[in-house]
């Protein structure tokens, strides 16, 4: 082979290399592993207070990952948090008076939504909305009632 | 074919030519010859467009050289071949790339022409054998054969030659007396011969300009200088070392720079 | 022009980076004609970003090594282990991967790039492109800089997955971090536009500095052993000092 055009191949490798290893980078080792691709359906939920929940949090289902958050905005008539829900429709059989919950990993982890079944026949589909909905629970908040609640013998839930 | 009309020069606020004026006729050989360090250099880079003088102007082929935009410029150095004084080979090339450097940047040659070209080429100068050599590997005088091959294989209209006989053996000094006649009478192509041997200057040669301290001292045919009642012409072709010409670099007297005198009081 | 050694040095720095500047602006006017030469910045491609491959991916791989050991023992202060795969990951791409990568990327390549110019116009090869109507800063300088600007990113890509590979040899295979939790940890906490993708920008531009004061300061080198030797140290001192300053700004204003 011409030996000009020796270094021209090795170079291409080289290029392909590099473009080959920022793909794996963005694709493999970031939130976008978690990019629910394909077919799905959108949920809403309103809650009185998100906490730190952020856009693109897991929403999971006893504990795998069923879709992600894709927008929160505040409801202005009632004055609550909208949050919208990509599901992924192979998870299309969950009951529609099912509990969502805003839980955090671990004790200083992230925020997510965690969903707890129902028992309804009917299910939730694209544009329904979940009415049973707990807000995140705010450290201070806990740390408050536990205060309260050590003088009166009452708990706090 | 060159004009140098009253050029003034200075290297680093030192004075290099002062309103010289030469000719160099089209299709001729002419050797421009004179003492180490007055500009002789200098003057070929003068016609590249390497240097701006002072003043005064530099013609070649029709062109004001100093006044030239950049693309035009090196419309006119793509027709100019130059021969190094240094040779001033690509050192990551070799012999044969650096020959076919400047085919391959200004031509679309297909990839066969361009070898033959190139081989041809080399094979006038001797050393088609090289080819696969880098300029490291060869000899001063090699390298000399390499670059004057290398300023030759566009075939241009004008080639300034800066000491091409340098290192030469009598055989290959020959060989390339030979090949600067051929390219002059059978091609047609201006010759500018920067030299100092004087007895292979006048085999080649059909005008000579003799400079010194940045004038032209003396101008005619090789034996019309050689015969000039001129001091410089007598001076410089008879070796002499007494004469007009200096030998030493300017320079304050030796006696005072060794610290026999004091400085003069 | 003629530099005066009384000068103090604050106005020599002025001076070198305003004639640093201008270059810049010299090369890229010269970047269209260059397109001509594409085969020389290919060829560069090769010498500096192929051939700094080897230094790379072995400084990548023990870089993400002992970030991960580091990091480990600071995070089990905290119980947050877990964490590991996430730190490493931001660590890497956001701040590591960029400036160990240019440092080393200036030491390998642009002190090579300056020699081998200070050189060629030492040896007149530089005059003798010019008189074969060659133009040396679209021939020599200007495909060095491109070459500089194309190979930082992708070896920086490169230092971060060797880094990541011995991030995650450290951690998971040596001190015992669940597999899963490394990487879903990470790949819950790592973006790819804040982190992956700012993180190349870094490397971008810490290339586009590191090739134009190497090739700035081969050009303007003086034709001598010591003139050349000079600006080979200058590349590497400027070159260091720009990056780090060049992060400070970047991550102020991008991260
Ligand atoms: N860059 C420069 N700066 C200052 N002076 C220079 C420079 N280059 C050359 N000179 C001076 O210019 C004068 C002419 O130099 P040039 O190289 O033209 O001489 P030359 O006639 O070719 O000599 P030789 O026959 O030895 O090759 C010399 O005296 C030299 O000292
Ligand atoms: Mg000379």
């Amino acid at each position: 082979m011409n030996p000009r055009r020796s270094y021209v191949a090795g170079t291409g490798l080289f290029i392909l290399l590099g473009f080959v290893a920022l793909a794996y980078l963005a694709t493999q080792t970031t939130s976008l592993v978690n990019y629910q691709g394909g077919p799905n359906y959108q949920v809403t939920a309103e809650f009185l207070n998100v906490g730190g929940l952020k856009d693109r949090a897991p929403v999971k289902l006893a504990g795998v990952r069923v879709g992600t958050v894709s927008s929160i905005v505040l409801d202005q008539r009632s004055m609550e948090a909208k949050v919208s829900m990509t599901i992924s429709k192979r998870y299309n059989e969950i009951p529609e008076d099912s509990f969502a919950k805003i839980m955090t990993s671990g004790l200083l982890g992230d925020q997510f939504v965690s969903i707890s079944p129902g028992g309804s026949r009917e299910v939730l589909k694209n544009n329904s909305q979940i009415i049973n909905t707990q807000s995140a629970l705010q450290l201070e908040d806990l740390i408050g009632k536990f205060l309260t609640s050590s003088g009166s013998s009452k708990s706090g839930g | 074919m060159v004009r140098v009309v009253e050029l003034s020069s200075e290297l680093s606020g030192k004075k290099i030519f002062e309103r010289i004026s030469l000719e160099i006729p089209r299709g001729k050989i002419t050797a421009v010859m004179g003492p180490s360090g007055t500009g002789k250099t200098t003057l070929l880079r003068h016609m590249t467009g390497q240097l701006h003088g002072v003043s005064g102007k530099v013609w070649v082929d029709g062109l004001d050289v100093a006044a030239l935009e950049r693309k035009q410029l090196y419309a006119l150095r793509e027709r100019i071949g130059f021969l190094f004084q240094n040779s001033a080979l690509l050192t990551d090339y070799s012999v044969f790339e650096n020959v076919a450097f400047p085919l391959r940047q200004h031509t679309r040659l297909p990839e066969i022409l361009i070898r033959n070209l190139v081989l041809l080429k080399l094979q006038a100068v001797g050393l088609r054998g090289a080819a696969q050599l880098l300029p490291s590997e060869l000899s001063g005088g090699m390298a000399r054969r390499v670059a004057l091959a290398r300023a030759i294989v566009f075939d241009p209209m004008l080639i300034l030659y800066d000491e091409p006989f340098v290192g030469l053996d009598p055989i290959a000094l020959n060989q390339v007396l030979k090949l600067i006649r051929t390219l002059n009478r059978e091609l047609g192509i201006t010759s500018i011969l920067v030299a100092h041997e004087f007895a292979a200057v006048r085999q080649v040669a059909d005008w000579v300009h003799l400079i010194a301290e940045g004038r032209c001292v003396a101008s005619g045919t090789p034996q019309q200088l050689a015969h000039a009642d001129s001091p410089w012409a007598a001076q410089f072709f008879g070796g002499k070392i007494d004469g007009p010409v200096p030998f030493q670099y300017p320079a304050s007297a030796l006696d005072e720079a060794l610290g026999f005198v004091g400085p003069s009081s | 022009m003629k530099r005066l050694n009384k000068h103090s040095a604050i106005v020599d720095a002025c001076y070198e980076i305003g004639a640093t500047g201008w270059f810049l602006v010299v090369l890229l006017v010269a970047i269209p004609r260059s397109l001509r030469y594409l085969r020389e910045t290919i060829r560069q491609i090769w010498f500096v970003g192929a051939k700094s491959l080897i230094i790379i991916m072995i400084s990548g791989l023990f870089v993400g090594m002992v970030l991960s050991l580091q990091l480990y023992y600071t995070l089990s202060i905290f119980g947050g282990t877990s964490a590991l795969g996430t730190v490493v990951a931001l660590s890497l791409y956001r701040e590591l991967g960029p400036v160990v990568t240019a440092l080393l990327f200036a030491g390998r390549a642009g002190t090579s790039i300056t020699a081998e110019i200070g050189l060629m116009r030492a040896t007149d090869q530089l005059s003798a492109m010019e008189l074969m109507a060659v133009d040396p800063i679209a021939f020599v300088a200007t495909p060095r800089f491109l070459a500089g600007l194309i190979s930082m990113p992708l070896l920086v890509a490169v230092f971060n997955m060797m880094g990541l590979f011995g991030g995650h040899l450290v951690g998971v295979n040596w001190l015992g971090i669940d597999n899963g939790t490394f990487w879903s940890n990470m790949t819950s906490n790592v973006n790819v536009w804040t982190d992956v993708i700012n993180g190349e920008w870094k490397a971008f531009v810490f290339g586009a500095a590191i090739s134009l004061i190497a090739v700035f300061q081969g050009y303007n080198a003086p034709p001598t052993s010591e003139g050349v030797a000079n600006a080979t140290t200058r590349t590497v001192v400027w070159a260091s000092i720009v990056i780090l300053a060049l992060d400070f700004v970047m991550t102020a204003f991008l991260m």
